[in-house]
């Protein structure tokens, strides 16, 4: 494959980017934040499902559902800075212990505390003139945090804020369908250039690294996992150092955000040319994934999709169950502002499919000692069944069609 | 990077001041604590990955079951690895393994820095327990709080 000529930008200082990826332009043009209107629709509907719940008030720190809820606090920050506590009725409070330059929403009403001590009790209170008796908090809340509210308010019932959460960020409106589809855009672009970078020779991180570069020149920044050969039968890889070779299986599994909005794809190429083993392993995880596709309908289970996909898997004479060779995980997880949340495709989450719903599929075909092949595609629930949001793998010789 | 042998060490020292704080074991999610004590460096995702440390003897691990040899590769210290399927709760591991550990009562260390699903995932399973923070017996054991957290993958 070609490399890039000399004097060519370079990677993490040694790593030169190749033509391929050089060629990518930025594809961030017309993207559309969440607008506030939504962003109060998303409180109102979650201070329902509180009453509903019988919930009084949900707490959070910064992270994926702080920033659903007011656009601001995205990222989790590993000190007690800010508390945020939506209650059942009126307006959002924040508890916030130091000043700095940060900027809070305009629709935050702000308690400053002196010290982490004095934060506890200015959201005890808070909770208090909220009138709730009942908790949520959101599952990512610290111990600490829960353990130092909890000390300055031990009457209070504390229990998990998911069903208010969760029942909000699982359906999608359409304009996280167009984030999200932006996401995948960018994303399969990305592995379309990487791809063709392919060389004997070179390291998993060098490919990773490729990644890395590509979703850069598209605007876009994402992780990277990169796999070779045998140890694509481990889902998230191993730490053996991998050189690629003539026959390897190439496995990546990526995403970017966007306004937040995560893509996860994974691809399973073959350098070189496949084994009939390979081919039949690689068409059959195809088969499965069509299969998830297709029974991922308004009204089904999460679980019978899942079924659906390692059923095929089973037929193939993998599996049964988790059981290796075959497919060791679930089928797909719910996807949003966390690449991974609820609600899952699982055995035993007889959660129903509703519209707006979106879901990983990416049902593994795990050999260990031999390969492994996933496929993996966001799918996005609409009233007449799922659709993707990319365009799946159409076959081993013509990954990307 | 220490040796087995220096891990082992470090958890007996945690040992010691766990049984000085009245604990009958602690419970560590991904973290420094974790990399302090164990030397693993774990991503945290959705799917739980703990250790539980008693008071007296080896660390169990409860980790999701398509991780396991990703995770061997990484554990050396204790020979207790339980997993759990997808379907299956991890939490219940957990309170199997206090159970036969004979923490049956009293009070056990949470990691501060553990996310509110897996206290309240293990409060529901192992309900007779006093959940309180590990931090004061884990600093007075030397561990170090403010390493960063292990990178990892959430992926599937």
């Amino acid at each position: 494959m070609a490399v890039a000529a000399a004097g060519a930008a370079k990677l993490a200082g040694a790593q030169e980017v190749p033509d391929a990826i050089k060629k990518l332009r930025p594809m961030l043009d017309g993207i559309q934040p969440i607008s506030d209107e939504e962003r109060r629709a998303r409180v109102e509907k979650a201070q329902r499902l509180m009453r509903e719940n019988k919930i009084g008030a949900i707490v959070l720190e910064p992270g994926s559902s702080t920033f659903y809820f007011t656009g601001a606090y995205r990222n989790p920050i590993d000190r007690l800075l800010f508390t945020v506590i939506i209650p059942a009725k009126g307006a959002i409070k924040g508890v916030m212990v130091k000043a700095g330059d940060t900027m809070i929403p305009a629709n935050i009403d702000v308690r400053w505390a002196t010290d982490e001590g004095d934060a506890f009790k200015k959201i005890a209170q808070a909770l208090k003139e909220s009138g709730a008796t009942r908790v949520g908090v959101e599952e990512r809340v610290r111990f600490a945090v829960y353990d130092g509210i909890r000390g300055e308010a031990p009457s209070l019932e504390f229990t998990s804020a998911d069903p208010v959460t969760a029942g909000c960020r699982v359906i999608k409106s359409p304009a996280e369908i167009a984030l999200l589809q932006r996401a995948n855009d960018i994303t399969l672009e990305a592995y379309r250039a990487t791809f063709a970078t392919l060389r004997e020779g070179m390291t998993n991180g060098e490919l990773a690294n490729n990644m890395s570069a590509a979703f850069k020149a598209l605007g876009a920044s994402g992780g990277a996992m990169a796999i070779f050969g045998k140890y694509t039968a481990f889902p998230h890889g191993s730490i053996a150092p991998q050189k690629l070779r003539e026959g390897d299986f190439v496995l990546i599994d990526d995403g970017v955000s966007i306004q937040g909005y995560q893509s996860d794809i994974t691809r399973t190429v073959i350098f070189g040319q496949p084994t009939a083993r390979q081919r039949q392993v690689w068409d059959l995880e195809r088969q499965a994934q069509d299969a998830a596709l297709k029974a991922a309908n308004v009204g089904a289970t999460c679980e019978s999709v899942d079924a659906a996909a390692r059923d095929v898997i089973t037929k193939g004479g993998f599996g049964p169950g988790y059981k290796t060779p075959g497919l060791p995980h679930r089928t797909g997880h719910g996807i949003g502002l966390d690449g991974h949340e609820w609600t899952n495709l699982v055995k035993g989450n007889k959660t129903k499919i509703q519209p707006g719903m979106c879901f990983s599929d990416e049902p593994t075909i795990a050999i260990y000692g031999e390969f492994g092949v996933r496929l993996e595609d966001c799918m996005y629930i609409t009233e007449s069944g799922a659709k993707m949001f990319t365009k799946q793998s159409p076959s081993i010789d013509q990954p990307f069609g | 990077m220490q040796t087995p042998d220096e891990f082992q060490a470090r958890i007996v020292k945690a040992q010691q001041a766990m049984k000085e704080f009245g604990l009958g074991a602690i419970v560590l999610e991904p973290g420094p604590a974790m990399t302090y004590l164990t030397g693993v460096k774990w991503g945290k995702s959705e799917r739980s990955f703990i250790v539980v440390i008693p008071a007296k003897g080896e660390p169990a691990w409860v980790l999701p079951g398509f991780e396991e040899m990703r995770a061997r590769e990484l554990i050396h210290t204790g020979s207790d690895i339980r997993i759990w399927q997808e379907d299956e709760s991890p939490y219940e591991r957990v309170a199997q393994i206090l159970k036969d550990r004979g923490v049956a009562a009293g009070r056990v260390g949470m990691d501060d820095a553990a996310r509110f699903f897996v206290f309240d995932g293990v409060r529901k399973q192992a309900p007779k327990l006093d959940y309180v923070s590990a931090t004061p017996a884990l600093k007075s054991a030397g561990v170090d709080l403010t390493q960063p957290a292990g990178r990892g993958r959430g992926k599937q």
